[in-house]
């Protein structure tokens, strides 16, 4: 592509900066970049120095999901949650990245009857949805805050938990889990293109 | 990114098959002055936005060419992400935002006098756009025309 100075890192998809709450490594990525503002002819592409080898992202269909064997409900795994996202989200001074839907985090119950609806083939929608999300867009941000709902608690319940052995808790285990590989498998099968689109980004 | 010989196969095809422009040459500014002097303004395209916006979407063909504004004032609880790529991994960002927003790790080099200045606002793209020509013609010289405004003279990008 040819950008005028570049620093290549060599970091999953998402984490330009390295690592996580480690503002001393950020820094030293911060100072490399900065660094190829000296130079006075482009492009300058650089490799960091660095071998770290990054955990590859683990998709839902590399695992067997377990809940329905044990016969777990995906409403009440989210009740039995709440308390660890609100440790987590309390100890983050609010911070959190639930909020995409609208629907607060003590209505993700509805959320959850809401989906089951929805890939059960009935007139599925909630009340709360806001009137310029059409269904399949809220449908979207409801995964992507259940997502982050499930992932801020379980960082809560398991803070020494590495990225790796959140991703497999998450589709292996969880009822939830289940639910929204199932809800991108309805949505894939959908006639409506604007549905199979939004399918592509919700689990495969 | 990752070196391709790190990723398992279907994300190494899908990055080889991935649509990038190719360039014939590249636009190039050689420092005026050096960077402790300098305003320096910061874009992503890590599909970030503040709670109040309009979050991204996956339904444009070719994706969601649009870019957000984010006040240099806004704080980590202020700012969501709507990224619509299932290609990488969020927990990075729920666990700290600067892992590809360095908010923070910017005004610490402006204390420190290494960055001159930080510009009132921050652009946010989405990434994993398969066709970028709407970037490269209307919201793309956008952003740059307002960063120039603005007074930006370094831009730090951060991809996702």
């Amino acid at each position: 592509m040819k950008p005028p100075r570049m620093l290549a890192v060599p970091f999953f998809f998402g984490n330009a900066l390295g690592e996580a709450d480690n503002p001393e490594y950020q820094h030293q990525i911060l100072q490399a970049t900065f660094a190829l503002l000296d130079r006075d002819q482009g492009p300058v592409l650089e490799q960091l120095p660095d071998d770290m080898v990054p955990d590859i992202l683990m998709q839902g269909s590399e695992t067997t999901n377990e809940s329905q064997e044990k016969g777990l409900s995906a409403a009440d795994e989210v009740t039995s949650l709440r308390a660890y996202y609100e440790q987590w989200s309390g100890a983050h001074a609010g911070r959190t990245a639930v909020g995409l839907s609208t629907i607060p985090q003590r209505r993700f119950r509805g959320i959850v009857r809401f989906i089951e609806g929805y890939i059960s083939g009935e007139e599925s929608d909630m009340k709360e949805r806001p009137r310029d999300f059409t269904i399949p867009q809220f449908i979207r941000y409801c995964v992507d805050d259940l997502k982050a709902f499930y992932y801020e608690a379980r960082m809560a319940q398991r803070p020494d938990g590495k990225d790796r052995e959140i991703h497999d808790w998450f589709w292996s285990e969880t009822a939830v889990g289940a639910l929204i590989m199932a809800l991108g498998q309805r949505m894939r099968i959908d006639e409506d293109g604007e549905t199979q689109a939004v399918a592509y980004g919700i689990a495969r | 990114m990752p070196k391709l010989s790190a990723l398992n196969e279907i994300q190494r095809k899908s990055m080889l098959m991935w649509p990038c422009l190719e360039h014939d040459d590249t636009p190039w500014a050689p420092m005026a002055k050096p960077l402790s002097q300098s305003k320096l303004g910061l874009v992503t395209t890590a599909g970030l936005h503040l709670r109040t916006d309009k979050p991204f979407i996956a339904v444009h063909e070719g994706g969601d060419t649009s870019f957000r504004v984010i006040p240099r004032s806004a704080k980590a609880d202020e700012i969501l992400q709507s990224h619509t790529s299932i290609g990488f991994d969020h927990t990075g960002i729920y666990r700290d935002i600067n892992v590809t927003f360095p908010i923070d790790r910017l005004q610490e080099l402006v204390d420190q006098k290494k960055i001159g200045s930080l510009s009132d606002n921050y652009y946010s793209f989405m990434g994993a756009l398969r066709d970028v020509s709407d970037i490269v013609e209307n919201t793309g010289p956008e952003v740059a025309r307002r960063l120039k405004d603005e007074g930006v003279e370094v831009v730090l990008l951060t991809p996702t």
